[in-house]
């Protein structure tokens, strides 16, 4: 590290001199580079807390782990309108299973182990997390009981250029990067949920029959926010200020499998947080944060025509966090150009067959099209173990076509009771409401949207 | 040059006693009005531990006042990770240093590490290395510190 910043003093030191300008003294110079050389803190930032371990003081291997059983609840008010009339509908059905409308489930039961291997040095550390719970990542794509969501080495040594190597959560949007047992609510927002946690699919969905393919099921577990691949990163301090930056590349591909097309997804992420104290995942400061990624999907049938096609796929977003007091609040604008996820034919459940017989609901991906979203996220712990929380989201789906157009807003509603700094209670009720934006309010979409219920969860949180 | 090594390990070990010379005055001077003298171990490989190591330090300075008490820490075996250069409690022992606090360095663990990594490990800049930190715990033990191992 002090090569690095003899180097820095030296270089900007001689442009200035030989420039003619005295626009820093070599106090000033000397200060800032002890700034920046200065060691960052491992707090809400996620790439460092999920990347690394202090140096010289983690544990050659960390055994930890969450679980999160919960209820979730709709009134299962069904289908009003259309060829599945009268069915269940997708949107008040209880996920991942989709059979009831309400449910107790493990949500998530992960068990993992962390640490440096070798104490004595603080370059290489490691990262290994397994899913056992009723998700989407252990669900779809006949993915299995157990499933690996993490694995990971990073490397240390080059200054300022820290390496990580193997399949873990990309830089990107922040209710994906941030680790999921500080996450304050039991869903996510629809735009994260729909155009962020990536399904993938063979097909477009556009395909018709009776053949249980029809259904277009995710060919794989849900992508969870994580990639396989190889991502530069760091974060350096500059007075009250902490700068993180990351760049990965991976294989666009989700998890537990490796590349399908050759073509490879880049992510770019940069953040600046102004720390105001603490640490650990709730240290409090206020965050600037960007981010964007860019790759390929490739779909064996989509557009009506039976055949390889590749389609762009671009996310990108940028948001800000709040952490001071009592007082907590997010917010952040999402774009997606391409592969668009657009729910299930009809509002009925994947694989239901139509009221006439002829086709079974499938899900959709719209290829070409474009959405984007945002949510206001806000929280006031009125108690030092209660926490109110009020979010309101929406996603703007499909606004190249009128007629795939799509806005889902919700109010969510919240309260966290923390027994204790590794256990808590969320409550959540989601105000739901869907619409066809630009149909008639008439028009059999809206009369099915105006079906969906709101949603009640209770979830439980234990930490070990 | 047959006695070469002899001499260079003799002229280590006058190093070593002038250093712990130079130690054991400066521990007498550094804090004359102190009237609590506390030698504080970590031989420990849990990180926890150092952490601890450092909030007991901090709790004595508050509770008798930085020149009220005397503090050591002696970092010995998996403990020694705590003074090695880039370990992520540095900001915080430079705080305790500054209050007086002082810090040794087992130099029989360092040789232990050095065979291990292949080169010496970087130190902390306040770590003094001492010749065995057990020894320097009883030296100080019979001087009147209370050893306290968190």
């Amino acid at each position: 590290m002090g090569w690095l910043v003899r180097l820095f003093c030296h270089e900007v030191l001689t442009t200035s001199i030989e420039g003619g300008y005295q626009m820093f003294t070599k106090k000033t110079m000397t200060t800032l580079a002890a700034l920046i050389a200065s060691t960052p803190l491992q707090a809400a930032n996620w790439l460092m807390l999920q990347g690394t371990e202090p140096a010289g003081a983690a544990p050659r291997a960390k055994i930890w782990g969450f679980i999160q059983p919960e209820y979730q609840a709709t009134s299962g008010t069904k289908l009003a309108a259309g060829p599945w009339k009268g069915q269940q509908a997708v949107f008040n059905q209880i996920g991942p299973d989709l059979d009831s409308d309400n449910t107790f489930q493990l949500r998530r039961a992960r068990i993992g182990v962390r640490g440096t291997g070798f104490g004595l040095d603080s370059g290489i550390n490691y990262f290994i997390l397994v899913e056992a719970g009723n998700n989407g990542i252990t669900q779809l794509g006949d993915a299995g009981p157990v499933k690996l969501t993490d694995a990971s080495v990073t490397l240390n040594y080059i200054p300022h250029a820290r390496l990580r190597i193997g399949q873990f959560k990309y830089p990107g949007a922040e209710e994906g990067l941030q680790a999921i047992h500080v996450f304050n609510y039991v869903n996510f927002t629809n735009i994260t949920n729909q155009q962020l946690l990536e399904r993938f699919f063979d097909e477009d969905g556009s395909r018709t029959g009776t053949a249980d393919s029809v259904a277009n099921e995710p060919n794989g577990p849900i992508g969870a926010f994580r990639d396989i691949g190889v991502q530069l990163f760091d974060s350096f301090r500059l007075g009250e200020w902490e700068h993180s930056y990351a760049f990965m590349i991976g294989n666009g591909n989700g998890i537990d499998r490796g590349d399908n097309d050759g073509d490879k997804e880049y992510y770019y992420y940069w953040a600046s947080e102004w720390v105001f104290g603490g640490k650990g995942p709730r240290r409090q400061g206020w965050k600037l944060f960007a981010w964007y990624q860019d790759g390929k999907r490739t779909l064996e049938h989509a557009l009506g025509r039976s055949q390889r096609q590749t389609f762009d796929r671009t996310r990108w977003g940028l948001g800000t966090t709040y952490l001071k007091g009592p007082w907590r609040a997010s917010a952040e604008y999402i774009y997606a150009d391409g592969m668009i996820f657009s729910g299930v034919d009809g509002g009925a459940v994947p694989g239901a067959l139509n009221n006439a017989g002829t086709s079974r609901a499938s899900f959709n991906v719209l290829p070409e099209e474009k959405a984007d979203g945002w949510y206001l996220d806000l929280g006031y712990r009125i108690l030092p173990q209660l926490e109110l929380d009020l979010r309101y989201d929406v996603e703007h789906r499909a606004t190249r076509n009128d007629a795939n157009r799509r806005d889902l807003e919700t109010w969510t509603l919240g309260a966290q009771w923390f027994f204790n700094r590794k256990a808590r209670a969320i409550v959540n009720y989601e105000i739901r409401d869907f619409s066809a934006p630009k149909l008639p309010d008439g028009a059999p979409p809206n009369q099915i949207l105006d079906g969906v219920d709101n949603r009640l969860s209770v979830q439980l949180l234990a930490i070990f | 040059m047959r006695h070469s090594i002899p001499l260079r390990w003799l002229l280590a070990g006058l190093l070593l006693l002038a250093q712990s010379a130079f130690a054991a005055e400066s521990e007498a001077t550094a804090k004359p009005f102190a009237e609590n003298h506390v030698v504080l171990q970590i031989s420990d490989p849990n990180p926890f531990k150092q952490t601890l190591v450092l909030n007991v330090a901090n709790n004595l300075l508050r509770h008798y006042g930085p020149d009220n008490v005397d503090i050591e820490i002696v970092a010995f075996g998996p403990g020694l990770r705590l003074l090695l250069a880039d370990n992520a409690n540095g900001k915080r022992i430079q705080g305790l240093a500054d209050q007086g606090v002082r810090f040794s360095a087992c130099s029989n663990t360092i040789r232990a590490f050095t065979r291990k990594l292949g080169h010496e490990p970087k130190l902390n800049s306040h770590a003094v290395r001492v010749a065995a930190g057990v020894v320097r715990i009883i030296d100080l033990v019979r001087q009147g510190y209370i050893l306290i191992k968190p």
